[in-house]
Formats: C-alpha cells, sequence, structure tokens
C-alpha cells in the first residue's frame, strides 16, 4: 500500500503540474488575443483621428471578440478551480459523469487533442467510492494514450454502461483497431491497480470497470 | 513607412483568433502577411512563397514549433525565425536557438516589441543576404577571367541551385 501511495504521489504531482502548464497556455492565448484586440483598437482610432473612415463593424467585432475571450477565460478558470478542488477530499463518493466531463474539457487544452463525443453528465448516475483526483489521472492518460492513436483530425466516442451491479464500465471507442500491446501502458495498468479499476482491449475499444466500491480504496482512505 | 520595403512575412499559429487579429494589426504596418494553421501548412506555404521572416507558436497539432523551425531553416537559407508561443521554456528557448531561431517572444507580447524584433530579423536577413550576394558577385568576377561563355553559364547554373 506504501509503493501505491508513493505512485500516486508522484504521478499525482507530475499530473497536476501537466495539467496547470496547459491551462496557464490557454490563459496566455487567451490574453494575447484580448491585449491583440484591444491593440487593434487603438490603432483604428488613432487612424480615424487622421481622418480615415472607421468602419463601425469592425468595432463591433473587435468588442465581440474581447467579450468572447473573457467568457472563456472565465470558463477556464472555473475549469482550473474544479480541478484544483479535486484533491480536497482524497477519497470520496464521486459521480463519473462529472467528473469524466472536466477532464475532457481539461485535456482539450493539448495541442494534439482529437474531437471528443461525451454522454451529458447524469446526477442520477450511482457514485463511485474513489480517489476523484487519480481516477482523473487515470482518464487523462487514457485520452492522452488515444488523442495520440487516432492524431488531431481523429474523433474519440466515451460512454458509460451502468447495467453491472458492482461498478460502472467507461467505454472509450477509436476508429482505429488498437494493437493490444501497446495499451494499457505500465503507467495507466498501475494507476488503474491502484485503484481498483479492471482494463480490457477489445479490437477499437478500451473498457475501464470501474468499481463502485473497492478494498483498495477502502484501505487507502484509512491511510490517508 | 509607406514607402519601405514590405516585409513578407509567414505567419504560423493554431490559434484561430490570435492569428487573424494579430494579421489585422500587422497589416496596418504594410506588412505583406501568409497565414497557416498548422506546422504541414506552413512548410508548403514556405515551399511556394518567398518570406523574410517566419513566426512561428510551439504548441500545435501534428508537426510542432521546434519541428517547422528546424525544416524551414534547413530549407530557406536566408529565412529569419521568430518563436512566439504561450509556451516558451527556458529548454525550449536554448533549443530553439540553437536550431538557428532569431529570437524567442511570450505570448502575450508587447506589439511594439514585436514589431521591432520583425524588424530587426528582416535586417538580419538581409545583411546575410548582401553579404552572400558581394561573395557571388566576386566569384562571377573570377569566373569571367578564366572560364569560357558555356563554363560560365554552367558555373551560374550550379550557384543558383545552391541558393536555395
Amino acid at each position: 500500500m506504501n509503493d501505491a501511495i508513493n505512485f500516486m504521489n508522484i504521478e499525482g504531482l507530475k499530473f497536476f503540474g501537466r495539467v496547470n502548464a496547459s491551462i496557464s497556455h490557454e490563459l496566455k492565448n487567451i490574453l494575447a488575443i484580448i491585449s491583440e484586440t484591444t491593440g487593434f483598437l487603438n490603432d483604428l482610432t488613432e487612424l480615424a483621428k487622421q481622418g480615415k473612415d472607421l468602419k463601425l463593424s469592425l468595432i463591433e467585432s473587435c468588442s465581440k471578440s474581447i467579450a468572447e475571450e473573457i467568457q472563456r477565460g472565465f470558463t477556464t478558470i472555473k475549469q482550473m478551480n474544479s480541478f484544483a478542488h479535486n484533491v480536497d477530499v482524497p477519497i470520496k463518493e464521486t459521480n463519473l459523469g462529472d467528473l469524466l466531463d472536466l477532464t475532457v474539457k481539461l485535456s482539450k487544452f493539448l495541442s494534439f487533442a482529437s474531437t471528443v463525443h461525451t454522454p451529458a453528465p447524469d446526477q442520477k448516475m450511482k457514485p463511485v467510492l474513489t480517489c476523484p483526483f487519480l481516477l482523473q489521472n487515470l482518464i487523462y492518460q487514457v485520452l492522452c494514450f488515444a488523442y495520440e492513436s487516432v492524431g488531431p483530425e481523429g474523433k474519440v466516442d466515451i460512454c458509460f454502461n451502468s447495467k453491472d451491479d458492482n461498478g460502472i464500465h467507461l467505454l472509450f471507442s477509436l476508429p482505429v483497431t488498437m494493437e493490444t500491446k501497446d495499451f494499457p501502458t505500465e503507467k495507466i495498468q498501475k494507476s488503474a491497480d491502484v485503484l481498483g479499476i479492471a482494463i480490457t482491449v477489445k479490437n477499437s475499444e478500451f473498457i475501464l470497470w470501474i468499481p463502485f466500491s473497492s478494498d483498495k480504496i477502502t484501505q487507502m482512505a484509512s491511510l490517508l | 513607412m509607406e514607402n519601405s520595403p514590405k516585409i513578407h512575412l509567414l505567419m504560423v499559429d493554431d490559434e484561430v483568433k490570435f492569428l487573424q487579429t494579430i494579421t489585422d494589426r500587422l497589416k496596418l504596418k504594410f506588412f505583406e502577411i501568409t497565414t497557416a494553421t498548422n506546422g504541414s501548412d506552413a512548410i508548403a506555404a514556405a515551399e511556394k512563397g518567398q518570406f523574410d521572416v517566419a513566426v512561428i507558436d510551439l504548441q500545435m497539432p501534428g508537426i510542432d514549433g521546434v519541428q517547422v523551425l528546424e525544416i524551414l531553416k534547413k530549407t530557406h537559407k536566408y529565412l529569419e525565425v521568430i518563436i512566439l508561443s504561450g509556451h516558451a521554456t527556458i529548454e525550449s528557448a536554448v533549443n530553439c536557438t540553437k536550431l538557428g531561431a532569431f529570437k524567442i517572444l511570450e505570448k502575450p507580447c508587447d506589439f511594439d516589441t514585436f514589431v521591432d524584433a520583425i524588424r530587426q530579423a528582416y535586417e538580419r536577413r538581409m545583411r546575410k543576404k548582401f553579404e552572400h550576394d558581394q561573395l557571388v558577385i566576386q566569384e562571377i568576377q573570377e569566373l569571367a577571367l578564366g572560364q569560357s561563355p558555356l563554363g560560365i553559364l554552367r558555373a551560374l547554373s550550379k550557384m543558383e541551385k545552391d541558393e536555395k
């Protein structure tokens, strides 16, 4: 169990750093757009002072663009905040739909992200007792693997199957048949083991079976 | 400013809105701009057009900025490259400098600083080209003294090929 906790700490820190770096990149892009758009407005004002015609449509499109980028910034900061608060309670009952939704959104900040289709979060879904931060790390790793497999132009479909009495199946469907030897990677398998999650690969699908609760999780909860 | 030669810029960034806005601003400064939103399109555009300076983002889907820099520096002798990225680190800055980047700027960047960097890059390109042209003229003069007309033509054709 100590090994598992050490692994969690190291991998968790790496994951935290990676996500924060991608968020800061997104925020820099947003600020760069706002900065250039306000600069463009200033340029237009200067030209108008020199007697050049000022097109109202240009002013409108600039202010619309600034408003959109501010909204994009708010959304990004909200996601960053939700992500940061995932570590507040190490083990807790978690809605998988919400967790998947946030993880996919965070992964979209990666430059190599593909198109992802996810089910809408369902509040009636039975929660799972897990470490949300580590589960997010595992799903993020699977997403990165999927993105690298299908490329930026590719598409990844994700859905849940909650017919099982003991847990939920999370299915990642890819348009390409996977080489089973490549997946799961050692790190993904280890992350899944720590959480008591089983991984199977079927042609072009990765399936994560996430238990509603597991001995590993309750044991970990007593140590944290 | 309107009478000075137009600098031909290749702007490469996967953030489409940023690319559009900065292009609009640069056009007001009389730059001639071609844009690309990924590495492959940038390399293809550089093959087709004659650019003075390329401004490249680092993190892009597919071929990333470092690879684009490496390819463009190998295939376009006098092209100067500026890296403009929100993802620059000390390691990436060192790496890009080693690969021949003229300057590494971090997003968001002050516009005047950015324009200055482009002009400096252009001046460096022109200086290098001028020095090279001087050498070519010297070579041609030497050739003209000791070669037959056909020999001169052959040597000129070889020099033209090397130029690319």
